[in-house]
C-alpha cells in the first residue's frame, strides 16, 4: 500500500521554495509558497504531499482566478495623456459589478455556483455554462475536446441539486487548417490535426450523451496553430426549488460516477503553465460518455427524490477541489481509500487531485444513505461514501490508519496571498483607410474570395457532424435554407424545453460573438463587438433584448506580461460598460490564461480572444424566424447605420488594406434597434432576419438569398452611411448594429412606425431569378451573382 | 493473446481507410496510394477459439458491412524485418494505447462479453490496425504514424513492413 512523503518546506530557501514548486508542478509563486511554509512553520511540522498538492490544486489559477481578482496596477496612455488605476478585484469592479449594479430579478443564481441560472417560467429557472479546454486539447485533440463537452456537462449537472442538460455549444479558435506540414512547428499537432481531432471529440461525447449540439463558431487565425481554444458550453433546466445547496455538518461524502485513475493529474496546476514539447503527459484525460450518460440519469432521480442535500462535479482538482469547496465553511473528513480506483498502485495525493472524469460528489443526510446508493445502482452506477463533512473547519485526509493530511479550510481557502501585477495600455490611434473603389469585375471576385474565406465559409462540415436534433426540441437549427443540400449560417439557435416542461410555450435562444481579429488592434472594441454580435444573434430569431444574460470566455496570453494585461483590462472594462449601457447582466464566466507557447526557444503567444454566449427565454416560440429569404417580392431593409469601419475586416486581410477603423458599438442606437426587432417578430412584420458580422452586407444578404434559392435586387446607394463612402466601402464594412429583415409590403410603413427615428433603409427586394444583381448608379456599378455560384464558393472550403 | 481485427468487407466502402489516405496525402506523403483500416481487439484470458469467434462475430463486427480475422498477437517479432534502407509496397501499422491509460473501449467489451455469457476473467486492448500500399520506408512509415495516426504522448505504435 502506497502511503505518503513528508515534503521538506520549512527551511528551504526562496530559490529552493521556487524550485519546489516548479519541480512538483504546483505552479505556486515564491510568495504564495512563502505563506505556505509559514502556515506549517507554525504548525511545526513540514508538510505531506498530499497537503502541498492539496493547497496547489486549491489555489490554481484555474480555480482561483488568481489574476483577475488579484491586485493589478493598471496604466493608460491616450493621446499623451497618462492615467493609473488601481484594481482590487478586476473582476468584481467589472464584469460582476455590471451584474450587481443592474439587479434583475430574473437572475436567479450569478457567479457563485457552476453555471449562472435565469428565471424560465414560474418553477424552472435556465442554467447556462461554458469552458475552456485548451491546453488539453493542444496535447490531444479528441479526448480534450470530449472531457471539454463532459466537463461542462457536468457542470450544469453539478448546479443547485442538478439541472437537466438540454443543449452544448461549441466554439473553436484553430490554425490555418491548409498549413504546409514543413510549416507546423516540431513536435506541435498539424492544424488540420487538431480540427479534426476537436470537431470528433465534441460529436462523439455530446452526440452519445444524448445532447443536441446546437450552436457554436470556428475561428481560424496561425496564431492559435499550437495553442488551440475549445470553448464548450451547455444549458439546462433545473427546478427552482432546486437551486440552492446546503452541506451540513454530518452529511456524508458520496463520490459517485467513474472510477479514480492517474489521468489528468496536475490539469488545474498545468493550465498555469506555457505549452511546450516536453508538457506533462499526465494531463490528458480520457473521457467515457457512457458512464457520464448513466449518472446523469441517476442523479437527476435522486435529486427528484429530495436525497442530497449538494451536487457538485469533479473538474480540475477532482476530488481536491470538489470536496474542497462543498465542505469549506465547515470542514471534511475523507477516507482516501475508500475511493474507487481504476487500479492499484496510487499514492494517495494522486487519490485525492487526480482528474478522472465522470465523477460526482454529493452531500447525503445520513438517513438518505441506503436510498441513494440503491437509485444509483438501479442504472449500474458505483456510488461510494468516502467520507463525511464535519464542523471543525479541518480538512482531514485519511488513508487506512494514516492523517495524511490535516488542514484548516480558512487557510485553504482565504490563505492565498493577492498577487500585484502591473498592466499597461498604450492606445492608438485608429486611422482611417486610403479611400478605395473597386470595379463592378473587382467587386464580383471580391465578394467570392471573401464567402470563401476561413472565417466567414459554410461550417456544414462540423455542424453535421453534430446531433443537433436528438431531444426533438431543437426548433431553431443552426443550418437553414430550403433544404439539405441548401442551407446558411443560422444566427442563433432556439430551444423548445417541452419533453421537461409539459404545455410550455416558451423557448431559450442560445447564441454568441467572437471577434480577435478586432482584438488584434483595439481589444476594447473586440469585447464590445463580442457583446453586441452575440446579443445581434438572439435578437435575429426572436430573442428579447431585455430578457438577455450574457457569460464571458477570457483567453489571454501571459499575465505576467503588463502589455498583455493591459489588453485583458481594457476588454474588462468594456464588459462592464456594455453589460450596463444594454442592461444585459453577466450571469457566469471563466478565463484562460497563460495561452503561451515557445518553438524553437522563442515565446508566442496567442491573440486575446472574448468569447461571449447569450442566453435568453422567449415567451412564445412561435415568435422565432430564420435567416433565409421567404418570399418574392417581398422588399429588403437594413436596420442601422453602415460606418467606414474596415479595421481587422475580412476585406482588409484579402485585399491587403492598411489601417482602418475598428467598427465601434453604439449601445444607445444598437439597444433600440434590438427592441425593435423583438417588437416587430411578435407582431408578425419580419419574414427574416439576419445579422450583419464578418464579411459585411454583401456577404449577409448573399447567405440569406443562396439559403432561400430566391434573387435579390440590391440598390447599394441606398444604403444609410453615416459618411461619404465607396460602394466597396458600403457592402464589406463591419460596422456593428446593423441587420437586414424582410418585410411583405403590406407590412412596410408598420415596420417603419416600429422603427420610426431610428435608422431603415430599404435597399432592395427578394426575386424568383437565380442571382443577385447589386447596383449603384453613383459608382457606375452593375454586378450579377448567381446564387450556385455563392453557395458553392461559400460551401467548398472547409472539406476535410 | 488473441488478436481480432475488424475490417469492411470488399463490397463497401473502406471510409476510415480512405479518410486516412486523403490525410496522409495532405501532409506531403505522397508515396501512399492506398490505405487499409481495420479496428483492432487484443484479448488476453483463458478463452476457447470458439469462444473467441463468438465475440468477434456478435459484438465486435457488423455482420453485413464488416468481417473479421482471428489470430494470435505477436508482441515481439515483426513480420519482417525493416530498417531505413528497405523500401516495401505494403505495411501495417498499429496503434494501441498506452499502459494505463484509460480504454473505455475496452471496459465496454470486458462488460459485453460478460453479457454474452463468457464468464471468464479476460483482459482487453483496443487499438488501430493500418495497412499502407506504396513505395514505403522506415522513415516515411514512422512519420506518418507520429504526424497522424498516434499520439505518442497517450499512444504507441508499431511498424512491420509486409512481403
Amino acid at each position: 500500500m502506497k502511503s505518503v512523503t513528508i515534503v521538506e518546506i520549512l527551511n528551504l530557501s526562496d530559490k529552493q521554495l521556487i524550485d519546489l514548486s516548479k519541480k512538483k508542478v504546483l505552479s505556486l509563486s515564491l510568495a504564495e509558497m512563502k505563506v505556505v511554509q509559514r502556515y506549517f512553520k507554525k504548525l511545526k511540522r513540514n508538510p505531506t504531499d498530499v497537503e502541498i498538492e492539496t493547497i496547489a490544486q486549491t489555489w490554481s489559477e484555474h480555480c482561483k482566478h488568481k489574476t483577475l481578482t488579484g491586485i493589478i496596477e493598471y496604466i493608460q496612455t491616450d493621446n499623451g495623456k497618462r492615467t493609473k488605476k488601481i484594481y482590487n478585484n478586476l473582476l468584481k469592479e467589472t464584469i460582476f459589478r455590471a451584474t450587481v449594479e443592474l439587479n434583475k430579478k430574473w437572475c436567479l443564481s450569478v457567479f457563485k455556483d457552476n453555471a449562472g441560472i435565469i428565471d424560465f417560467d414560474s418553477k424552472n429557472g435556465v442554467a447556462f455554462k461554458v469552458e475552456t479546454h485548451n491546453h488539453p486539447c493542444a496535447l490531444e485533440p479528441y479526448g480534450g475536446a470530449a472531457t471539454g463537452v463532459g466537463g461542462v456537462i457536468r457542470d450544469i449537472l453539478g448546479v443547485g441539486l442538478g439541472a437537466k442538460p438540454l443543449a452544448n455549444t461549441d466554439v473553436f479558435c484553430l490554425g490555418n487548417p491548409n498549413t504546409k506540414a514543413s510549416k507546423v512547428p516540431k513536435g506541435m499537432h498539424h492544424p488540420r490535426r487538431i480540427a479534426k481531432g476537436v470537431v470528433s471529440g465534441v460529436r462523439d461525447y455530446g452526440n452519445r450523451m444524448g445532447i443536441p449540439t446546437v450552436n457554436g463558431a470556428v475561428y481560424f487565425d496561425d496564431g492559435y496553430m499550437a495553442n488551440p481554444l475549445v470553448y464548450c458550453g451547455t444549458m439546462g433546466i433545473i427546478p427552482k426549488s432546486k437551486i440552492e445547496k446546503k452541506v451540513s455538518p454530518g452529511d456524508l461524502i458520496l463520490v459517485v460516477g467513474g472510477k479514480t485513475g492517474r489521468d489528468g493529474i496536475h490539469g488545474a496546476t498545468f493550465s498555469s503553465i506555457n505549452l511546450d514539447q516536453s508538457s506533462d503527459v499526465s494531463a490528458v484525460q480520457i473521457g467515457n460518455p457512457i458512464v457520464e450518460k448513466k449518472v446523469l440519469d441517476a442523479m437527476l432521480n435522486a435529486r427528484d427524490l429530495n436525497l442530497s442535500r449538494a451536487v457538485t462535479d469533479c473538474g480540475a482538482g477532482g476530488l481536491s477541489s470538489a470536496i474542497g469547496e462543498l465542505g469549506e465553511k465547515i470542514g471534511a473528513i475523507v477516507y482516501l481509500d475508500k475511493v474507487p480506483l481504476k487500479y492499484s498502485g496510487l499514492c494517495p495525493w494522486e487519490i485525492w487531485v487526480s482528474e478522472a472524469q465522470e465523477r460526482m460528489v454529493f452531500a447525503v443526510p445520513p438517513k438518505n444513505k441506503e436510498k441513494i446508493v440503491e437509485v444509483f445502482k438501479k442504472e449500474n452506477v458505483e456510488a461510494v461514501f468516502v467520507g463525511q463533512f464535519t464542523k471543525g473547519k479541518k480538512l482531514i485526509l485519511k488513508y487506512g490508519n494514516d492523517i495524511v493530511a490535516n488542514m484548516d479550510m480558512p487557510f485553504l481557502h482565504d490563505g492565498l496571498p493577492k498577487p500585484t501585477r502591473k498592466a499597461k495600455c498604450n492606445i492608438k490611434e485608429e486611422k482611417l483607410q486610403k479611400a478605395f473603389t473597386l470595379t463592378s469585375l473587382e467587386l464580383s471576385k471580391v465578394l467570392k474570395n471573401i464567402l470563401a474565406d476561413l472565417n466567414v465559409c459554410s461550417r456544414e462540415w462540423i455542424i453535421r457532424q453534430y446531433d443537433h436534433e436528438v431531444l426533438g426540441q431543437t426548433i431553431v437549427k443552426p443550418l437553414q435554407g430550403n433544404n439539405i443540400e441548401v442551407s446558411g449560417p443560422g444566427d442563433a439557435a432556439v430551444i423548445f424545453p417541452q419533453s421537461i416542461i409539459k404545455g410550455t410555450k416558451k423557448g431559450i435562444v442560445l447564441s454568441n460573438g467572437l471577434n480577435p481579429s478586432y482584438g488584434k488592434i483595439n481589444t476594447y472594441k473586440m469585447a464590445s463587438s463580442a457583446i453586441e454580435e452575440a446579443l445581434r444573434n438572439a435578437v435575429c430569431v426572436g430573442g428579447n433584448i431585455e430578457k438577455l444574460a450574457i457569460l464571458d470566455n477570457f483567453c489571454w496570453g501571459n499575465p505576467n506580461e503588463p502589455e498583455i494585461l493591459g489588453s485583458l483590462v481594457r476588454s474588462a472594462n468594456a464588459c462592464y460598460d456594455m453589460s450596463k449601457a444594454f442592461d444585459v447582466p453577466f450571469i457566469s464566466g471563466k478565463d484562460s490564461l497563460h495561452n503561451e507557447y515557445f518553438i524553437d526557444g522563442k515565446k508566442f503567444s496567442i491573440p486575446p480572444a472574448l468569447l461571449i454566449s447569450a442566453v435568453g427565454v422567449i415567451e412564445n416560440i412561435t415568435n422565432t424566424i430564420t435567416m433565409p429569404f421567404k418570399n418574392a417580392g417581398n422588399k429588403i431593409y437594413v436596420l442601422g447605420i453602415t460606418r467606414n469601419e474596415l479595421g481587422g475586416s475580412v476585406i482588409s486581410k484579402i485585399k491587403n488594406i492598411k489601417n482602418g477603423v475598428v467598427p465601434n458599438v453604439y449601445p444607445k442606437e444598437s439597444r433600440s434597434i434590438m427592441k425593435g426587432i423583438y417588437k416587430a417578430i411578435g407582431k408578425g412584420l419580419i419574414e427574416a432576419c439576419h445579422d450583419v458580422s464578418e464579411g459585411g452586407l454583401a456577404v449577409a444578404i448573399s447567405e440569406m438569398s443562396f439559403a432561400a434559392g430566391k434573387g435579390a435586387q440590391i440598390n447599394v446607394g441606398s444604403i444609410k452611411t453615416a459618411s461619404n463612402m465607396s460602394a466597396a466601402e458600403i457592402l464589406f464594412s463591419e460596422s456593428n448594429g446593423r441587420f437586414i429583415v424582410e418585410v411583405a409590403p403590406h407590412n412596410e410603413n408598420k415596420l417603419k412606425k416600429v422603427f420610426k427615428g431610428l435608422s431603415v433603409s430599404e435597399i432592395g427586394y427578394i426575386t424568383d431569378n437565380d442571382f443577385i444583381l447589386f447596383e449603384i448608379q453613383k459608382e457606375k456599378i452593375r454586378f450579377k451573382e448567381k446564387l450556385t455560384n455563392l453557395l458553392n464558393t461559400w460551401k467548398s472550403t472547409i472539406e476535410f | 493473446m488473441f488478436c481480432i481485427e475488424v475490417f469492411t468487407k470488399n463490397e463497401f466502402k473502406d471510409s476510415r481507410g480512405e479518410h486516412v489516405l486523403s490525410d496522409i496525402i495532405s501532409l506531403d506523403f505522397n508515396c501512399v496510394n492506398k490505405v487499409e483500416y481495420c479496428s483492432l481487439y487484443l484479448i488476453d484470458g483463458k478463452l476457447f477459439l470458439k469462444e473467441v469467434k463468438l465475440i468477434a462475430s456478435c459484438l465486435l463486427s457488423d455482420k453485413i458491412t464488416e468481417s473479421y480475422s482471428i489470430t494470435k498477437y505477436d508482441t515481439e517479432n515483426p513480420s519482417y524485418l525493416f530498417n531505413n534502407n528497405v523500401v516495401t509496397s505494403k505495411a501495417v501499422i498499429d496503434v494501441l494505447y498506452k499502459k494505463g491509460v484509460t480504454d473505455t473501449v475496452s471496459a465496454s467489451v470486458i462488460k459485453a462479453v460478460k453479457d454474452l455469457g463468457i464468464n471468464k476473467n479476460i483482459e482487453v486492448k483496443t487499438g488501430h490496425r493500418y495497412y499502407l500500399y506504396g513505395k514505403l520506408s522506415k522513415t516515411i512509415l514512422d512519420g506518418i504514424a507520429c504526424k497522424l495516426l498516434s499520439n505518442t504522448l497517450i499512444q504507441e505504435y508499431k511498424v512491420n513492413g509486409l512481403k
